[in-house]
């Protein structure tokens, strides 16, 4: 057909294909600064989250550990006249100290859901780790006539214990919601069992306890989001059904994986297995924190 | 004297205020640029872990590119021109002994510093970089001084 168009014709039909091309042109550019505005929205969203949360760790976070510090304190003070104050102020240490451990795990939650969480490897004693999660678990024990048999087997020929490459502040939250769930599932007076040991460079830590128990159909959920498995026994839960999803996201991170053995009614038992990590070292431990800057300081 | 706000930048994060701070941070194999504009006597610092996004996954200032890009916009939103600003660049030790090369993050992360200033044209007026030691360092906004010191082995070792 083209044969047979006219040169006047062919020029009409190029004309007209030519503004085409324009109007598609001018419309492919509308859309791109249109796509500009909404990316640099969701730039701002993502500034505004980041700083939200950077924020708010700290501006919540720092009173808490100012409020536990302080209420401890006053907590060793032994005057007779003093006990109404100290049951008063147990209180308010173990509100807070509460608050803190769940806040914890909903910043690290938002965390993982933002994608911005990483390891943080440091030198770690896991022996001096253990001992401050359980102390920092002392009231709440003592609350319910609890107590915690402690074992290390580590190979204490090399002291691997002492010197074990993983991020201390990651595995002290996964200890603590695993010690915490296993005060709350626990009868009064009950004992929780901790175990740990490293074996071929792989980190492995038990926590049992011989409360409620969970049913094998609940075993399969208790480590997705919120769920939290209704007991019957409501005045032992508290929480946010948080605790285990974020172990598991943060020991998946670190190559780890985490077990559970239970039954109704015969208590429960979590191992952790984490292999020491080959990362790089970055970041140093609170001594570097604690450093002040004087006269010896260069300045730039 | 009015006592200075104080800030602890985190590893991945980056700081930047109309009023004076006085931000401290430590580094390993991590760099930070401090950018300083002593017309406005404004200042932002940030501490990045990695030189490069490799866009997949959030464009995090984790990343080199990213944190220097989003520190410079910062401060041409606090009223800076991209002319007025200068650089203090520090990091980016070897903490850990390596000879595999693409461990060699400290190297990484300060090429790619000493890369996006230089296309930038922002001039660096001071740098402690490399080394085998980690540091501490405490930027003053509002006169753009950074204070250094050097983190020695044993107490990296003794945690």
């Amino acid at each position: 057909m083209s044969e047979h168009l006219t040169d006047d014709e062919l020029i009409q039909e190029l004309k007209r294909r030519f503004e085409q091309n324009k109007k598609s042109l001018k419309e492919l550019k509308e859309l791109n600064n249109e796509l500009k505005v909404v990316n640099k929205k969701l730039e701002e969203s993502e500034a505004l989250k980041t700083h939200f949360i950077s924020n708010i760790t700290n501006e919540i976070i720092n009173p808490f550990t100012s409020i536990i510090g302080l209420s401890k304190a006053i907590l060793s003070v032994d005057k007779e006249n003093w006990k109404k104050v100290i049951s008063m102020v147990a209180l308010i240490h173990s509100e807070a100290f509460n608050l803190d451990f769940q806040l914890r795990n909903i910043f690290v939650a938002a965390k993982i859901e933002a994608g911005d969480i990483y390891p943080e490897i440091l030198r770690v004693d896991v022996q001096n780790l253990l001992e401050s999660v359980i102390e920092s678990f002392k009231f709440e024990l003592r609350k319910k006539k609890m107590n915690i048999q402690f074992n290390l087997n580590g190979d204490s020929g090399n002291n691997q214990l002492a010197t074990f490459k993983t991020d201390p502040e990651k595995l002290k939250l996964i200890i603590a919601n695993l010690l915490s769930n296993a005060i709350n599932f626990s009868f009064e007076g009950g004992v929780i069992e901790i175990d740990a040991r490293i074996k071929d460079s792989v980190l492995s830590i038990k926590v049992r306890d011989h409360g409620i128990g969970i049913s094998k159909e609940n075993q399969k959920i208790i480590f997705d989001r919120f769920k939290r498995v209704d007991s019957g026994i409501n005045s032992l839960n508290r929480g946010h059904g948080l605790g285990l999803s974020i172990n598991k996201a943060i020991i998946d991170m670190l190559n780890g994986y985490i077990d559970i053995e239970s039954e109704l009614g015969k208590g429960a038992c979590f191992t952790i297995n984490i292999p020491e990590s080959e990362e790089p070292i970055e970041g140093f431990a609170t001594d570097a924190n604690e450093m002040f800057f004087d006269s010896d300081s260069e300045v730039f | 004297m009015e006592e200075l706000k104080q800030h602890y930048l985190y590893p991945a994060a980056l700081f930047a205020d109309k009023e004076p701070h006085v931000v401290n941070t430590i580094l390993g194999s991590c760099v930070a640029v401090c950018l300083y504009d002593p017309k406005t006597k404004r200042g932002g610092i940030n501490h990045y872990m990695l030189p490069l996004w490799n866009g997949q996954g959030l464009a995090s200032p984790k990343y080199g590119n990213i944190a220097i890009e989003r520190l410079i916009e910062r401060m041409i939103a606090l009223g800076s021109s991209k002319a007025d600003l200068q650089a203090k660049v520090f990091g980016g030790g070897e903490v850990i002994e390596t000879n595999i090369a693409n461990f060699q993050i400290g190297d990484r992360n300060i090429k790619i510093a000493l890369e996006l200033l230089g296309e930038h044209k922002i001039p660096i007026v001071a740098k402690s970089l490399g080394g085998k030691l980690g540091r501490k360092i405490e930027f003053l906004t509002h006169t753009g001084e950074v204070r250094q010191k050097y983190i020695q082995k044993q107490l990296i070792q003794s945690k």
